[in-house]
């Protein structure tokens, strides 16, 4: 590929999922500031490497820079700055999540519910159930983006699942449960 | 299998990674079996939970802005267009519907074609019907004796209507199961080739049509629920059974 039309492909690989690699940023990072941040990082990152980009799923490719900046950029942080508590995340997400389609209160409100709950699982069970429920990417994938084997991305969203699980147990009553 | 063996499948199996043996084989365990349903139920949950109250996060428009920038200032060559959906794909995304109580349909739109789960599990599901003994589990012709059997089976049984006057005799019903979700299917023919009508919720999403390995999906409404049809039957005689299906009264 020649460096013009490397940094093209890119360029698309990286539009086109933008959203995914931001969504992935801010369960990563919480905040939208650090979040965009990175996926501008990993951008610039993936222009300069595109040539190293040795075939294979692309979307995973972008992703695990993404993930990649993401790490680092927690890094620095736990240096620098106590994280923010979930609690002020939660708030300051409140207006992003607005948008979307929460229509009334008590979907506001199980929204918020699982957002905290997964804000507080350990990062590699987030970032997995992220990838997973949320971008809806195979295993092979998921293992890809954060290189480990497959067997280790389904012990993941496996234990990951039964946290989140428990968590919600009192919060999703049988009565929600239509049909069963 | 026993439940031990059942227990470690259940989340491939939702997860849309099992073959198609494995996965009938499963289905055989979980359809006699309360504690494998209930924990399917549970991971049902948990799955909805996740697509549909999560918050999926919009790239804002100034980080758009800012890759945008960087684009030009790195490369003079004419970009490569990405489709323009964006917002409406993260829309699609956003939403997932509790389809039958257990599992989730997860539309994405654009270049996610391939791992639209709900599509993949309607053709997973039609291939596991083909596959087996017979794919029917009720077999008639009388919509008298198709729509009863369903009574108890499934929340609420689909009106059945024989299509034979127009050349798509009704072969019989089955109850299979789209993700996690227990759907009413039901079955017509048309020469050699075998329809399967699934009758999902009226609030399921819309999906979209889709190709695989010479199979078809497209959408239809069934007495105003909404039927994902699929078939390997040729696009023009597949539009004409769902204009039938969605025109009958």
């Amino acid at each position: 590929m020649t460096a013009v039309a490397s940094s093209a492909w890119v360029s698309a690989l990286a539009e086109e999922n933008l959203d995914a690699a931001y969504n992935l940023g801010r369960w990563l990072l919480g905040n939208e500031h650090d979040a965009a941040d990175a996926v501008h990082d990993a951008f610039v990152r993936a222009t300069r490497s595109a040539h190293t980009y040795a075939g294979g799923n692309a979307r995973a490719w972008w992703l695990a820079i993404v993930r990649n900046c993401c790490l680092a950029a927690l890094k620095t942080r736990k240096r620098e700055v106590p994280v923010m508590a979930v609690e002020t995340i939660v708030e300051a997400n409140a207006d992003t999540a607005a948008n979307d389609v929460e229509s009334s209160a008590e979907v506001e409100e199980r929204s918020r519910a699982i957002e905290r709950q997964l804000r507080a699982l350990p990062v590699e069970f987030r970032e997995t159930l992220i990838l997973r429920e949320i971008e809806d990417l195979s295993y092979r994938e998921i293992a890809d983006v954060l290189e480990v084997p497959i067997g280790t991305v389904m012990s993941r969203l496996s234990r990951g699942r039964a946290l989140l699980q428990k968590a919600l147990a009192p919060r999703t009553p049988e009565g929600d449960l239509h049909g069963l | 299998m026993d439940c031990n063996e059942a227990a470690r499948l259940l989340e491939p199996y939702l997860d849309g990674e099992l073959d198609r043996d494995a996965a009938r084989a499963l289905e055989a365990h979980v359809d006699g079996c309360a504690e494998c349903q209930a924990a399917l139920a549970n991971l049902g949950r948990v799955r909805h939970a996740l697509r549909a109250e999560a918050p999926r996060y919009a790239a804002p428009a100034s980080l758009r802005e800012r890759i945008r920038r960087e684009n030009v200032a790195t490369a003079s060559a004419p970009r490569v267009r990405p489709a323009p959906s964006s917002w409406m794909r993260l829309a699609a995304a956003c939403v997932g519907a509790f389809v039958a109580g257990a599992a989730v349909m997860h539309f994405t739109q654009g270049a996610g074609d391939a791992r639209d789960q709900a599509a993949r599990d309607l053709f997973a599901s039609h291939w596991r019907a083909l596959a087996a003994t017979s794919p029917v589990d009720v077999v008639s012709s009388d919509k008298h004796t198709v729509r009863p059997w369903f009574a108890g089976k499934v929340a609420q049984s689909p009106r059945v209507t024989d299509f034979a006057d127009q050349g798509f005799p009704l072969v019989g019903g089955r109850v299979d199961y789209v993700g996690a979700a227990r759907v009413p299917v039901l079955v017509y023919r048309h020469d050699k080739h075998l329809i399967d009508v699934y009758v999902l919720p009226a609030d399921a999403p819309a999906g979209m049509s889709a190709k695989r390995d010479g199979y078809s999906l497209i959408w239809g409404t069934l007495d105003g629920e909404r039927a994902a049809i699929v078939s390997d039957l040729d696009a023009g005689e597949l539009a004409r059974f769902e204009s039938v299906l969605t025109a009958s009264k």
